[in-house]
């Protein structure tokens, strides 16, 4: 079982159970009846999972017909997001390099692990909870509905952004009510998307903001050429350290994503990561005019929400650093002297028989108290042989 | 000098740009299991990334020795290598004997040894030249 302290949602977890065990808590229908009027807001990444072919235009109407009272394309607030950081990038004196929102995981890691590097995030609300709360605003205004009546209902590529709904970091809470798997709508969908058929006129797309759900994209409608993208865990950990280092000073914006190949590649996805790529570099060209105008939002409507601080993190981020091994500097010295010979007396496999993921976290767990060393199989293993060794001695024939 | 509660040695290759940073990570991971403070880590693995670089960028190897004790975290790296001849010019901002490749590689700003000056709270260059450099710096924790 995983120490939900240290969880930071990389929804491996889901990725690898094969019994299904590990779930997201995804919102029910009757989440739904809890409010006035509905509205799905998917993932960029839902555009990838029906083939080449499908438009951004069916796969929304597809999805309103699953019994939302409206659907909303996040591909425009990326686009605004990516002008914001422009515009915040172009402004600000650092520390760099400064680190992308999008990733819920990514942002835990930090809090977590890198607790020093929490003013290296944009501070910048993600667009999905910015779209959010926008939307809200609107709906309120034009429909007269109170805003506790609207329901907005994200549909997720990961656990980790469904997390963030529930628990949110930078904000005092979600603007959005709950959220849906990609994985859990997809046969639905694509039911739908072959009765319905195409689509006369469809909405307008920003291919700028398409891009986002992929490793890569949302660095590529950014001014500034001064950036990097990371992706998957591994790397991502490497990248910080650097960072935490001091490297990489040169550089002014890092798109960073715990899954291998950004959103696209999320656990609750259902598509191969390869042939969603694919579909959004098809889709993104089929819009591709809009690209080359930059753009498809006005820069004035941009500056103006700038000006009343719409795009600004509402709370400041704080730090969830890793409990130290002890209460003060001696006990943590003596505990990690025990961990050490811990360690010398486990197998080295990391096999995670026992429930920790490496051979180093079960002897910090069991130093802790909070797991014991015959927790390990191969320790066991080694007690039985002793003790029938023992039993076999003379005098017990 | 309290008496330390913990001290660790580390090997640095001189040459070894493949490994460059590696054991200052490690000491930064000790630091978090022992409690240290999060600021005062990111100032000591500052001084431990630069000194690290320029062992393997100017020397042949080197032994960094790692101590805490309650009062401070005391770091010693000592040198087998050509040695630094001008101690006070090579603490100058800018100044660098970096080759092409080095500031290729993005090093040779001449900014280590004057970083590390600035990041803790005791510092002390020791060189022969010919023979080898001892870099020993302190970062208060108490
Ligand atoms: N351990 C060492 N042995 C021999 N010479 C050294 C050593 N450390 C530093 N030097 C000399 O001192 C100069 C300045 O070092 P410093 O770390 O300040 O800058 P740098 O390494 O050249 O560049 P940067 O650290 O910004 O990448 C080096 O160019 C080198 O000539
Ligand atoms: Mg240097």
């Amino acid at each position: 079982m995983a120490d939900s302290e240290l969880c930071i949602d990389c929804g491996e977890c889901i990725r690898w159970c094969r019994h299904g065990a590990v779930r997201a808590a995804t919102a029910k229908p009757a989440d739904l009846k809890r409010f006035k009027y509905t509205v799905a807001l998917p993932a960029l990444t839902l555009y990838s999972q029906f083939g080449k072919d499908v438009e951004p235009g069916q796969v929304l109407r597809a999805l309103k017909s699953l019994g939302f009272d409206e659907v909303y394309d996040l591909s425009a607030m990326c686009d605004m997001h990516a002008s914001a950081t422009d515009a915040y990038l172009s402004e600000c004196r650092g520390p760099w390099p400064k680190i992308s929102v999008t990733c819920p995981a990514v942002i835990h890691l930090i809090l977590l692990r890198y607790p020093d590097m929490i003013e290296n995030l944009l501070p910048i609300e993600p667009a999905r909870e910015l779209a959010a709360k926008l939307l809200r605003r609107r709906l309120a205004e034009e429909r007269g509905l109170d805003p506790t009546d609207i329901g907005l209902f994200f549909i997720t590529p990961c656990s980790a952004i469904l997390h963030s709904i529930h628990s949110p970091v930078g904000l005092e809470s979600s603007y959005l009510d709950g959220a849906f798997s990609i994985a859990e709508f997809y046969g639905p969908l694509l039911r739908a998307i072959k009765a319905l058929g195409p689509v006369e006129n469809p909405p307008p797309i920003s291919a700028r903001g398409l891009l986002w759900a992929m490793a890569g994209g949302e660095i590529a409608g950014l001014r500034d050429a001064n950036t990097i993208t990371v992706a998957g865990a591994r790397d991502v950990l490497r990248v910080f350290d650097h960072i935490e280092e001091g490297k990489l000073q040169a550089v002014d914006f890092i798109e960073a994503y715990i899954c291998p190949d950004g959103c696209i590649s999320g656990p609750l996805t259902v598509e191969g990561r390869y042939a969603a790529r694919r579909t959004i570099q098809r889709i993104v060209r089929r819009h591709g005019q809009r690209v080359g105008e930059g753009s498809v939002i006005p820069e004035e409507k941009v500056r103006a929400l700038l000006r009343e601080h719409f795009f600004d993190l509402e709370e400041h981020l704080q730090a969830r650093p890793l409990r130290p091994l002890g209460r003060n500097l001696r006990e943590a010295v003596e505990r990690r002297r025990e961990v050490q010979r811990l360690l010398s007396r486990l197998p080295g496999k990391d096999c995670a028989a026992c429930g920790a993921p490496t051979c180093a976290a079960l002897a910090e767990d069991v130093v802790r108290g909070e797991a014991s060393l015959s927790d390990c199989v191969f320790v066991r293993i080694e007690g039985l042989l002793e003790a029938a060794a023992s039993t076999k001695g003379p005098g017990h024939e | 000098m309290k008496e330390p509660l913990y001290a660790e040695s580390f090997k640095i290759r001189g040459g070894d740009f493949e490994h460059g940073g590696e054991v200052a990570t490690r000491i930064k991971s000790i630091c978090k299991e022992l409690g240290i403070r999060p600021d005062l880590i990111r100032r000591l693995s500052i001084a431990n990334f630069e000194a690290e670089m320029n062992v393997i960028m100017y020397a042949d190897e080197a032994d960094l020795c790692f101590q805490v004790s309650t009062e401070d975290v005391r770091v010693v790296v000592a040198d087998r290598g050509q040695g630094i001849s001008d101690i006070e010019l090579a603490m100058t901002p800018g100044w660098s004997t970096a080759t092409a490749e080095m500031r290729a590689r993005g090093f040779g700003a001449g900014l280590g040894l004057p970083n590390i000056r600035n990041s803790v709270d005791e510092f002390r260059v020791d060189s022969r030249p010919g023979a080898g450099t001892t870099l020993t710096y302190v970062v208060r924790i108490a």
